[in-house]
């Protein structure tokens, strides 16, 4: 209870920082919604050609779009530094989180948002609706998607940055990881062969968040519910653990000066 | 002109620097093709057919090996612009001797080179295991020749995107709207080919096609008549776009207030 206190007030501090520069933020939200549309039009055009795959058509590409694009606005609107922790470990920055009596991961991580975000959520949430499949259990599935889906972009990527107590700089690293993220789950899955599904569902989690949490909007089965709650536990888990691990073995050459 | 050889020259032994960046920079072009081999393996399939609009499996793979090599690519002038632009940087850059534009034409180049040489190791590497032996030399020899006016083309509107710092205080989203533009009327997503018949119309009015989808069409399916229309139809627009950039400069100088210092 204490912590969703704290996250609220976070939320508010950085929405009223966003709100001082209201044109750069508006400006930031309707471009990356322009962005992601004029995306989708590779879907509209391919799907124009051929009318489905797999059993895939252009609804399905944009219910899954409409979950992976919130999910995502979604953490990086209200956890944006899930995409830079890595640089700020590697920096020292974390020192100015340890001085504080709070939980240092979710600190780290809701002290940033990213503008461009609410453009991914407003984006999502329009592309969720013309889909067609808002039915009121089909709003309950899609937004238990998107929970687990923004559960798995964060702690994936936290476990791949928090590589940096150990391994120093991994910002190349992440970025690689968070392309292959990102870039699988806009894909469905039924394009792969069972090796590369396997990956996606379990080292790189990119079908718990786009074709599977599609596949139990469409129609509810009780193995990808049971796919995806597990996955977002498990990952958050395992995030938490090897973020507080590493942190063990957090040094820097005290930035705290430079931060406060 | 040496000044500026020096420049690119400086700027790809930086680069050199830090080789298992790079490497992990060009891992991406291994991803896109993995992702695409997956998408149209599939759609070739189930069409039953060995090609789509004259294009087979093998084709589509090296197209969007070209394609994505030329994106990945491409010189972010734009971003260094801004950054300059915004830090007061740029006060110092217009001191010394050296063209601005040209200054930045000669450091984007020196990161492209070694970018575009990385990402076609590792593009060649996967698209051969995945599609098969790569396209003829002639097929070779129009893709570089088209991928100069393409490079140019990439850098004219980065730089004008760049520019715009002088008059916004961002222009990440000018980017981004760009390279979407390029993803589709360029043809990086889809070849051209693929496109209805009204829409390839109104892609090669603009320059976006030559910019991207000519070097890597010509690349896996050479074609004489069709090289010297493409390339005159890309010169053409390096020549509009440079004058654009030229005049943009201009204005821009005027516009640019330095505090302090």
């Amino acid at each position: 209870m204490k912590n969703i206190r704290f996250l609220i007030a976070l939320w508010k501090a950085n929405l009223q920082a966003a709100m001082e520069f209201r044109s750069a933020f508006l400006t930031q939200v309707i471009f990356m919604m322009i962005n992601n549309g004029a995306y989708f039009m590779f879907w509209v055009l391919f799907f124009d050609k051929f009318n489905e795959v797999q059993g895939w058509g252009l609804r399905d590409m944009m219910l899954l779009y409409g979950i992976a694009a919130t999910a995502w606005g979604v953490a990086a609107y209200f956890f944006g530094h899930f995409t830079t922790l890595a640089e700020v470990i590697a920096h020292g920055r974390l020192d100015y989180y340890l001085s504080l009596p709070k939980p240092v991961l979710l600190h780290v991580l809701a002290s940033k948002s990213l503008g461009s975000g609410m453009g991914d959520i407003i984006y999502g949430i329009g592309s969720f609706i013309i889909s067609g499949y808002l039915t009121p259990d089909g709003i309950l599935r899609f937004a238990l998607s998107v929970f687990t889906g923004v559960c798995i972009f964060i702690s994936f990527l936290t476990i791949i940055q928090s590589l940096s107590f150990w391994l120093g700089n991994t910002v190349a690293l992440s970025q690689i990881a968070l392309s292959a993220v990102l870039t699988f789950s806009l894909y469905p899955s039924v394009l792969f062969n069972t090796t590369t599904k396997f990956v996606l569902l379990t080292i790189v989690p990119a079908a718990l968040i786009g074709s599977v949490p599609a596949e139990f909007v469409r129609s509810f089965t009780w193995q990808s519910l049971l796919q995806i709650s597990t996955g977002a536990a498990v990952f958050l888990v395992l995030a938490v653990t090897i973020f507080r691990a590493g942190l063990r073995k957090y040094e820097s050459g005290s930035a705290i000066q430079v931060e406060v | 002109m040496r000044k500026y050889l020096y420049i690119a020259t400086m700027q790809v032994i930086n680069n050199i620097a830090y080789p298992g960046d790079f490497l992990g920079r060009s891992i991406s072009i291994g991803i896109f093709l993995f992702i695409f081999a997956g998408l149209w393996g599939t759609t070739f399939r189930i069409v039953g057919t060995e090609s789509i609009n004259g294009l087979t499996f093998a084709n589509m793979m090296w197209y969007l090996m070209m394609a994505e090599t030329i994106e990945l690519g491409r010189p972010r002038t734009n971003r260094i612009i801004s950054e300059q632009v915004k830090n007061g940087e740029v006060a110092y850059i217009l001191n010394k001797p050296y063209n601005f534009l040209l200054y930045h034409f000669s450091f984007g180049l020196g990161d492209s080179l070694l970018r575009v040489g990385m990402n076609i190791a590792v593009g060649v590497l996967v698209a051969w295991l995945l599609a098969g032996p790569p396209p003829s030399l002639l097929g070779w020899g129009m893709a570089l020749v088209t991928l100069i006016g393409a490079w140019i083309l990439h850098f004219c509107m980065m730089a004008l995107i760049g520019l715009a710092a002088f008059l916004v205080e961002e222009t990440n989203s000018f980017e981004l709207i760009y390279q979407k533009l390029v993803f589709i009327l360029g043809g990086m997503l889809l070849p051209l080919d693929m496109f209805p018949e009204w829409l390839q119309g109104i892609a090669r009015l603009l320059p976006f096609p030559y910019m991207m989808y000519a070097p890597a069409r010509l690349f896996v399916k050479p074609d004489v008549e069709l090289f010297w229309q493409m390339l005159s139809a890309q010169w053409m627009w390096v020549a509009a776009l440079v004058l654009v950039l030229a005049i943009a400069y201009r204005r821009s100088e005027k516009v640019l207030t330095v505090n302090g210092g």
